[in-house]
């Protein structure tokens, strides 16, 4: 293992990728702190398959350099493969194997296996052992997935949209097992999703993929603290120009302006108020909301 | 009933969780129902819990050492520091004044006078008996 000198347990450096004309990847930089949850957000087809499947080695980029657990991506090890869990969006594991068979199957290719860990999921989950694999529901066979990617413990998990076949109660559950994960503060899990509310609870990064780049990557927290959205009202109507420091996305009507801002200050407020003889309110947003005004961003 | 229990979060909500954490428990200090002396459920047992980021909570708990209002008291945890007289008082106007400030901004809107909004105010302050804590 070749140990990473930022402590990074994955890092993409100016990455691009394109099918045919479409840029997917338009130069993705990123960086996973070890022992960190990042949520990767991103509308339906804003690349984050793409960018997960290039970051475990399995696309190749068109350019770009990437690090996963100290290996480039296109040349992991053995070693190193043994210490990522992954579970794909669609999952095609092997149709004519029972649970119980498939188990045995996958636990000979781990040095580390915890077959309490995936007892207790079994039963939690209620997935049954006997069961053959191809006659499962899609959200069971997701289970199923998740399973095995916990089962050898790995210390780089990687799950694309993993809960959007799950029920509620399921969801709950697997993102206690990622809490699971999380406690010890050694192991990394990334995932994509576009439900921001399963973030909120496990995440303490998130990059938010837009236009085939990294539009925002940072702490939740930060995130939630520093972006804060503006209701402006002033006596006469506001300039369609109106304009302020750090604005996100600006609309205005009449006399009223809505203006999503990262880190207002007190002086900006106040120049604001003075300005445009307004009153403002600054209310708090919530990831979702963050999503939105992040996806109307201007460019 | 565990400690852990009395503290709730939103996670949806635009306020930061460690941030609601730390606000409700310096409020519970200031409002004494943390005593000085208790100690602060343990990070595991509040994560666990609340279904919520360990880091969070840690985070939550350091901010709250910063502060003074608890002590890392070494293999038992946090322990609540005794208010002193200031921090205290500090405290909880601090605990208040982003409620004062919507009323501020509210009264700018209704254009409504200092000495108005202070007039309507001050009956409601002295007027407690039909508040329940």
């Amino acid at each position: 293992m070749i140990s990473t000198p930022d402590q990074a347990a994955l890092t993409l450096q100016a990455v691009h990728k394109r099918y045919d004309q479409k840029k997917v990847l338009d130069g993705i930089d990123l960086s996973v702190p070890t022992g960190s949850v990042l949520g990767l957000l991103g509308k339906n087809g804003a690349g984050k398959t793409t960018l997960i499947k290039c970051a475990l080695g399995l696309v190749r980029p068109d350019s770009g350099t990437i690090r996963v657990l100290g290996d480039l991506a296109q040349e992991l090890t053995a070693a190193t493969k043994a210490r990522i869990g992954y579970v794909p969006q669609e999952i095609s594991l092997y149709p004519w194997m029972r649970v119980r068979q498939l188990l045995d199957y996958m636990a000979a290719f781990y040095p580390k296996w915890n077959s309490a860990l995936v007892q207790q999921m079994l039963k939690d989950w209620e997935v049954s052992t006997g069961d053959k694999v191809g006659k499962m529901s899609v959200g069971t066979r997701q289970k199923l997935a998740i399973i095995l990617a916990l089962a050898h413990e790995p210390d780089l998990l990687v799950l694309d949209e993993p809960a959007a076949s799950l029920d509620p109660a399921a969801r709950r559950e697997f993102l206690k097992a990622v809490l699971e994960i999380a406690a010890g503060g050694q192991r990394t899990v990334v995932f994509s999703t576009h439900i921001t509310s399963d973030l909120e609870r496990v995440a303490d990064r998130v990059a938010i993929l837009r236009g085939g780049v990294i539009a925002y990557e940072g702490e939740l927290d930060e995130l939630k603290d520093s972006v804060k959205r503006l209701h402006v009202t002033s006596a006469n109507p506001l300039p369609l120009t109106l304009d302020v420091p750090g604005a996100v996305r600006i609309r205005v009507e009449g006399n009223e302006a809505l203006v999503s801002v990262r880190n207002v200050s007190e002086q900006i407020l106040a120049e604001l108020r003075a300005q445009h003889a307004a009153s403002v309110r600054v209310e708090d947003l919530n990831l979702e909301d963050i999503f939105v005004e992040v996806q109307h961003a201007r460019p | 009933m565990p400690v852990s229990y009395a503290f709730s979060v939103a996670p949806t909500s635009g306020v930061p969780i460690y941030r609601q954490l730390v606000d409700q428990i310096a409020a519970q200090v200031a409002g004494g129902r943390l005593a000085a002396g208790a100690f602060l459920p343990s990070v595991r047992q509040v994560a666990d819990h609340l279904e919520i980021n360990p880091m969070t909570v840690s985070k939550a708990y350091s901010l709250l050492e910063k502060d003074g209002i608890v002590e890392h008291v070494r293999g038992q945890g946090m322990r609540v520091n005794p208010p002193g007289p200031a921090g205290n008082g500090k405290a909880r106007r601090q605990a208040i004044l982003p409620l004062l400030k919507q009323v501020a901004e509210a009264a700018r809107h209704l254009a409504l006078t200092p000495e108005q909004v202070i007039a309507q105010l001050k009956p409601l302050l002295e007027h407690t008996d039909d508040q329940h804590s």
